[in-house]
């Protein structure tokens, strides 16, 4: 692993651009309470305004102030996308180097329900799933987690078996360190730049999928999130007030997806150096 | 030859699914009437009806035994019944079926067919402002999530120009037939079509690019330079026809992707493919629809993707070493 994944990023415009989205992205959450100048859930009798001074994107049908909803909007895409993309990363990590470093028919069990999953159209189990529980901001992050591991794992897993080679890690081993002292101290940190790419992957399809089913209307719907104000304002998409409602909503989602995929890409000649400075600039 | 490997991990996830499908109504807390039937199944309910619904699956019995009865009721091609349709389930979904199939197969072979053409292009120009600029907008385009980009077409073309309908896959009750239908259709179909194809569009074509660029740096590329051949022998015979590979593999993949977009499109067109079907479900909580599209939907990604694999060695003999 020779290729410095920061410098990698930082060297390409769009990595740049990326990463600026991301961190304004997290600063608008962070910041939510301070920049939202009503409360998202307040209803009010004034529905359907137009933008003013004092609503910047006007009220949604129930009178609700559209900036504060998509301020804290921001908030529960982050969170599901981080969320599943840090235990989705872990899940994947731990038994993909478990499934390297042990071997035998443990990692062939692994491997095969790793295998198993990936053919398995993801969207529609969840959806099913959540057709019959509904699921909170919790379970709707366990539930992405639980499903979305494989295909890291299978990398990691891949990295994992090419690392044991090397010398550094039968030396290692020759002075006794057993497999945990092996994977945590040896492996699992040469595999940073990938645990990185399949993290920032991770956040994105969370990201999506929380949005997805919002827009489906299963999910929890005491929770202001963006695929579920988008799935609103279609209703009433014969009225203007997409200008204000829809749009708005629908790219600050893009936005999140479109910089993550940026440092994705900034981020891929980890996994396939061959790539290298081949990107946009 | 065809892998021990592949037929297996197919067994598995097909195991998993069924199994899914069975056990999770059954661990609901409460009635699993409800869960399997959905409610609109207990307005209709009966003391007959009941003690038949429960003979039908076993209900009374241990959940082995209801394991058996649902997989019997399976193979018969029993998908259960729609008590919110009054139908049976496998009748309500095949009627859906063919515009989702219409929709899927159109933007499938869209996406697919335009993302190799523009990666072959970009990735021949790699570095060149052309190439940027496609890399640059299709990565954008991709991350629009596809019923946003839906949701932006129906406006921009639908209520502001007014050039295509907004909704529906017919004009109902319009009586046509022959050329004027088969025109009608596609006009509903266009705005559709058109977002997920946009949406997914970059999926082939950054691939198609990754690979173009590291076949370009292949020996066998310099030897075809070497014999003199024309450029665009060299770039679609020689480099594109291997760039195509990898797409081919994910196609399974992406067909998943696209299904599961289609849900979203049709949603936003009030399209009435099996998309829209699975929405009126989940709001009317009516299970077996969920359930049935779910299975079918599940079981087809995973026969074309088997398909996929079958196929693939036959398109790079190199794989068949690899097992």
């Amino acid at each position: 692993m020779h290729i410095d994944l920061k410098r990698e990023i930082k060297e390409s415009g769009p990595g740049k651009t990326g990463l600026i989205i991301l961190l304004l992205m997290i600063t608008v959450a962070l910041a939510a309470p301070i920049l939202a100048p009503y409360d998202p859930y307040q209803q009010s009798t004034a529905s359907l305004l137009s933008p003013s001074w004092s609503h910047w994107l006007g009220t949604n049908h129930v009178g609700q102030d559209i900036w504060s909803r998509l301020v804290f909007g921001a908030r529960t895409s982050l969170l599901v996308g981080f969320g599943v993309g840090i235990l989705a990363t872990l899940l994947g990590t731990v038994f993909g180097v478990s499934a390297a470093l042990v071997g035998g028919l443990y990692e062939k069990v692994v491997m095969r329900i790793v295998d198993a999953f990936i053919v398995i159209p993801m969207i529609i189990v969840i959806i099913l799933i959540s057709a019959y529980i509904r699921p909170g901001i919790l379970t709707l992050i366990l539930l992405l987690s639980l499903l979305s591991w494989q295909g890291g794992a299978r990398i990691m897993r891949a990295q994992a078996l090419s690392l044991k080679e090397r010398g550094h890690v039968a030396a290692a081993k020759s002075f006794g360190a057993n497999r945990f002292y092996l994977a945590w101290r040896h492996i699992v940190p040469d595999l940073g730049p990938i645990l990185l790419v399949e993290f920032i992957y991770g956040v994105r399809r969370a990201v999506f999928m929380e949005a997805g089913l919002a827009f489906l209307g299963i999910s929890d719907p005491t929770v202001v999130s963006w695929g579920m104000m988008m799935r609103d304002a279609l209703s009433f998409s014969y009225l203007n007030v997409w200008q204000w409602w829809l749009v708005p909503t629908g790219v600050a989602l893009s936005l999140i997806i479109i910089g993550l995929t940026f440092i994705g890409h900034a981020a891929e000649p980890v996994i396939e150096p061959r790539l290298r400075g081949v990107g946009i600039a | 030859m065809f892998s021990k490997r592949s037929v297996i991990t197919y067994v598995i996830a097909f195991i998993l699914i069924l199994l899914l499908n069975f056990l999770l109504p059954r661990m609901m807390p409460g009635d699993p009437l409800t869960a399997i039937y959905g409610d609109e199944a207990l307005v209709a309910m009966t003391p007959e009806l009941e003690a038949e619904l429960v003979e039908r699956f076993a209900l009374d019995h241990p959940l082995w035994q209801q394991l058996g009865a649902y997989f019997v009721a399976l193979f018969q091609g029993e998908l259960g019944y729609s008590y919110y349709y009054n139908a049976p389930v496998l009748s309500v979904i095949l009627g859906r079926l063919p515009w989702t199939l219409l929709l899927v197969g159109t933007s499938l072979l869209l996406s697919t067919i335009l993302g190799i053409v523009l990666g072959i292009e970009s990735g021949w120009r790699r570095g060149s402002r052309t190439d940027r600029t496609l890399l640059a907008g299709l990565m954008s385009l991709n991350g629009f999530p596809d019923f946003f980009l839906g949701m932006l077409l129906l406006i921009a073309f639908g209520v502001i120009l007014g050039v295509f309908p907004l909704a529906g896959a017919l004009t109902p009750y319009s009586g046509l037939s022959g050329l004027a239908l088969l025109l009608d259709v596609l006009r509903h179909l266009f705005l559709p079509v058109a977002a997920l194809t946009l949406a997914h569009l970059g999926d082939s074509y950054l691939l198609t690019r990754n690979t173009m660029i590291t076949v370009l740096k292949e020996p066998y590329m310099l030897t075809a330079k070497a014999k003199g051949l024309s450029q665009r022998l060299l770039k679609y015979r020689h480099a594109g026809r291997n760039s195509m590979l990898p797409v081919v593999t994910r196609t399974g993949i992406w067909m998943g992707r696209v299904v599961t977009g289609t849900l979203f499109v049709e949603l936003v067109f009030a399209y009435p493919g099996v998309g829209y079907l699975t929405y009126e479900a989940l709001l009317a909580r009516d299970y077996p629809i969920i359930q049935g599209v779910f299975l079918m939907v599940a079981i087809s990604v995973l026969v074309v993707n088997f398909l996929i694999d079958l196929s693939y060695p036959k398109l790079d003999p190199r794989v068949s070493y690899a097992y």
